[in-house]
């Protein structure tokens, strides 16, 4: 429990004397963020969403195949397995 | 046949928009257009609109995956699990969990990793904002109550973990042009990512091992102290102050509520 | 009150630049109940704009009756913001816990009259103020309905003091699907209980080779819709007037535009 103490006000004394040094590490790798829009927009509209598609979630009639970003990552297969 | 209840109406109608059939309600006028195309825009809209809110919300996902794809892997998600609430940001809980069991998701594995990252960052999207603790707030508290003190994580601050580079996959989703034109390895390590909110968005950071199993001593409620000594027992050759410096330095950390006195 | 704009995610930034541009901004409360960065600049906005608060989950048509939960977040929403209008839809999304995100449809008969008036009085209770019904955009009727539409909503403005918020797109695109006359449909509302005008842009979509609008807020207001509004204006007097748009969502200017018209067409209707 000693041990922990000092440990914990040496560390906090350290980047007291140094406050650049906490922040560095952080600064210089990359952080990233998103913003979120508003997603409660459609019930007044029917949106993008206009449209009467028939096989609406009729997923069985086709099978999709992934086509993103995974298309640039390698390891894994994009084909759905069956 | 007699007109139906408003409450039997209202079933009918969900049977018919959350199923894969659309037969015809008996009670709904035709005329120009037949009754079963006019139940059809509405069935079009749940689901096309659902299907967006989800694509806001898991966009990761759906860079990953394509609209197509994602769009059969939302639908499939709704009529399974409809929302019971209409808040629509809170929608999804259980959709990283889907991604993973999902038969013709499961040439992507890391796919359900993706979703709970994305998650995760919608939640700190939303959390509230709390004074997040200073490095000054720590040196003001007696050497002796260090070890004891309460801190936590503070809310919409949570740890993704993956076998699989998520936080790459992230990038090549979202900001192509940083993520170059090398492929994505999925062998290339496993990663535990930092999420929190920000004043205006949600932000994710890359944590050393030793960084993740103190936050993740914190999450679990342990005092300072504690949870030093639990990750630095597993990594006995980590700089504490760096890791401590750097969870400060986001913003993650806070007090406990019951210790939080007026200054 | 000169005419306002739906606030939109995209412009959220941009508006603060223009305040006094547009006379008040109206948010859906959905949006802004799990809180965020969001409703922290909807708060700040508040102090330059004059707020309305319009609800697209309550499910007024609900047999079941009002989600308490929901019902107490949105309640506490408008606590905070105090805005000037809220407002809620005559439609239906929930039933048995299950929320299906579409403004559905009611047939217009004493049982929906009494479960809407219920539903409508537990809101106004839980705000503490009257709040407005917005007549719905309808793709479908129900053979069963005994009541039309116009004065179903006069019966519930009667029954509870809510005052109707009149959606003139509504009224265009329903009157197109469902095959009545628009002027018809504006005469049989009560002059005096309109607090609002809601004005927006639909398409037009081919369903089994015949035409449906479909109320999509994603285009300029069409000029059958404008000769309506002026019909109305002439007919039941100006009211607090509000574009729409939901469906890519374009620039700023436009919506402003868009605006300027709806307090332009307005005078021109008063004068004639």
């Amino acid at each position: 429990m000693k041990t922990t103490q000092l440990m914990l006000v040496s560390a906090i004394a350290s980047l007291v004397a140094a406050p650049a040094m906490a922040q560095q590490k952080t600064e210089s790798e990359k952080c990233y963020g998103i913003v979120k829009a508003g997603k409660n927009d459609c019930q007044t509209a029917t949106s993008s969403c206009a449209g009467t598609s028939k096989t609406d979630g009729q997923k069985d009639a086709w099978i999709a195949v992934p086509k993103g970003t995974c298309e640039k990552i390698v390891g894994a297969s994009t084909t759905p397995k069956k | 046949m007699s007109a139906p209840g408003l409450s039997a109406l209202q079933e009918a109608f969900r049977t018919q928009l959350l199923s894969g059939e659309v037969p015809e309600l008996s009670s709904v006028a035709g005329g120009r257009i037949p009754a079963a195309a006019r139940l059809r825009i509405h069935r079009h809209h749940v689901l096309a609109s659902l299907t967006a809110a989800l694509a806001a919300t898991f966009s990761t996902v759906e860079a990953v995956v394509g609209p197509e794809f994602f769009a059969a892997m939302a639908g499939a998600f709704v009529m399974k699990a409809p929302p019971a609430q209409p808040v629509l940001s809170e929608y999804g809980a259980d959709f990283p969990a889907f991604a993973a069991a999902w038969p013709e998701a499961s040439g992507l594995p890391y796919l359900a990793d993706v979703a709970r990252l994305d998650w995760a960052l919608n939640l700190a999207y939303g959390a509230p904002q709390v004074p997040a603790l200073r490095l000054e707030d720590l040196a003001a508290v007696p050497p002796h109550e260090l070890p004891g003190l309460p801190v936590s994580l503070n809310p919409g601050v949570a740890i993704i973990t993956s076998a699989y580079p998520i936080d790459r996959i992230w990038v090549l989703s979202h900001r192509p042009e940083e993520a170059g034109d090398d492929p994505v390895a999925l062998d290339s390590g496993a990663v535990r990512l930092l999420v929190f909110p920000r004043a205006d968005d949600a932000a994710f950071v890359a944590l050393d091992a030793f960084e993740a199993a103190l936050a993740a001593s914190l999450l679990e409620g342990k005092a300072l102290g504690e949870a030093f000594e639990a990750a630095a027992a597993a990594w006995p050759d980590a700089d504490p102050r760096a890791a401590l410096g750097r969870l400060l330095a986001v913003g993650a950390l806070g007090l406990r509520a019951e210790m939080v006195t007026d200054p | 009150m000169r005419a306002g704009i739906g606030l939109r995610a995209r412009h959220l930034d941009e508006i603060v630049q223009h305040a006094g541009a547009v006379g008040f901004l109206e948010i859906h409360a959905e949006n802004y109940l799990a809180g965020g960065p969001a409703l922290r600049k909807v708060e700040r906005l508040r102090r330059d704009h004059a707020l309305s608060v319009h609800g697209v989950g309550l499910s007024l048509g609900s047999a079941e009756g009002l989600d308490a939960t929901h019902l107490a977040r949105v309640a506490a929403l408008v606590e905070r913001l105090q805005p000037a209008f809220v407002s809620e839809h005559l439609a239906w999304s929930r039933v048995g816990g299950t929320y299906l995100n579409d403004l559905l449809p009611l047939p217009y008969t004493e049982e929906s009259l009494g479960v809407v008036t219920r539903n409508v009085e537990r809101l106004q209770m839980a705000l503490r103020r009257p709040v407005m019904i917005e007549n719905p955009a309808s793709y479908l009727a129900f053979v069963h309905s005994t009541i039309p539409e116009p004065e179903f909503l006069a019966a519930l403005a009667t029954r509870t003091g809510c005052e109707l918020l009149c959606d003139i797109n509504n009224i265009y695109v329903s009157a197109e699907n469902l095959g009545f006359e628009p002027g018809g449909y504006l005469e049989a509302l009560p002059a005096v209980a309109i607090g609002e005008f809601h004005l927006a842009g639909h398409a037009r979509k081919d369903v089994d080779g015949e035409t449906v609008l479909i109320d999509d807020h994603g285009s300029l207001i069409c000029e059958a819709v404008w000769t309506l509004y002026r019909d109305a204006v002439a007919r039941l007097g100006s009211r607090p007037t509000l574009v729409e748009w939901d469906t890519g969502v374009p620039e700023l200017d436009v919506l402003l535009g868009e605006a300027s018209r709806a307090d332009r067409e307005a005078s021109r209707a008063m004068q004639a």
